[in-house]
């Protein structure tokens, strides 16, 4: 477990080409249920869940897309849930063009965990993953430097 | 390159902002006018407001976006927690390791409540 963290700023990874959703206020149950209709509806070929605290979830999905298609998902996901959080965190992306995930710790939240897995892991998850593996590093070497 | 590790947060720097300071102007034959006698030296005075420059320690958001390499975005984390960015700041890591003073200013990340990415 890496929780070597003392500063107080947040590690995140962003990516414009990688479908990567913030649920928030959902149960787990309801997550799965999106994650599982919006790979089927728009072929993301697999994801995973992450759990970033109590009824708060990631999900990051396989398939490559080109950030114009990223928005029409995670707006369709948004448009269909009802969903207010994700609506706000849509139009941050839209801002700045490219999605964002937390990696690390967040005042009192500790890191994303994986949760659930389904599907076609090889593509833009690997990513995702080796980048979260390489921002974990960082924060360990630099927690046992503090 | 689209994959990028972003460090984002509330921090604390020195910073010159206006601040209101109270001054005192003599209005002494104004006061004399208007009343029709001689006011006394202290009653005469009108304060005022004026915003002066001041170096204070402020708090500010910002975001570092970094692009590169394993071992250039280690060390670009590591100064990320000296300079803090200006703003929004998207940037090579080995560009910002050359010269951080240009994305960012001196300072330290507080522990404040931020909003999702």
């Amino acid at each position: 477990m890496i929780e070597k963290w003392s500063h107080h700023s947040i590690l995140g990874f962003t990516d414009s080409e990688t479908v990567m959703l913030d649920l928030d206020d959902m149960s787990f149950r309801s997550v799965k249920y999106w994650a599982l209709r919006t790979m089927n509806w728009f072929q993301l070929g697999g994801f995973i869940i992450l759990r970033s605290s109590d009824r708060c979830y990631h999900v990051v999905f396989d398939r490559k897309v080109s950030w114009t298609q990223n928005m029409t998902v995670v707006a369709w996901v948004s448009l269909l849930s009802h969903n207010k959080d994700l609506h706000r965190w849509l139009e941050m992306q839209c801002i700045k063009q490219a999605s964002t995930l937390r990696i690390g710790p967040k005042r009192d939240k500790g890191s994303p965990r994986i949760v659930s897995r389904y599907g076609e892991q090889d593509g833009q998850i690997a990513g995702f993953l080796k980048y979260r593996r390489m921002i974990k590093r960082i924060m360990k070497n630099m927690g046992e430097m503090d | 390159m689209s994959k990028k590790i972003a460090i984002y947060g509330v921090y604390e720097t020195k910073a010159r902002v206006p601040v209101p300071q109270r001054y005192l102007k003599k209005r002494r034959a104004y006061s004399y006018m208007r009343k029709g006698k001689q006011i006394k030296v202290a009653a005469g005075k009108q304060r005022y407001w004026r915003k002066v420059m001041r170096t204070k320690k402020v708090e500010a958001k910002g975001r570092y976006e970094f692009t590169g390499r394993g071992k250039d975005l280690y060390k670009a984390i590591a100064k990320a927690h000296t300079y803090m960015p200006r703003d929004y700041v998207e940037v090579p890591a080995k560009e910002f390791l050359e010269k951080p003073e240009e994305y960012g200013v001196r300072g330290e990340w507080v522990d404040r409540e931020v909003e999702s990415p």
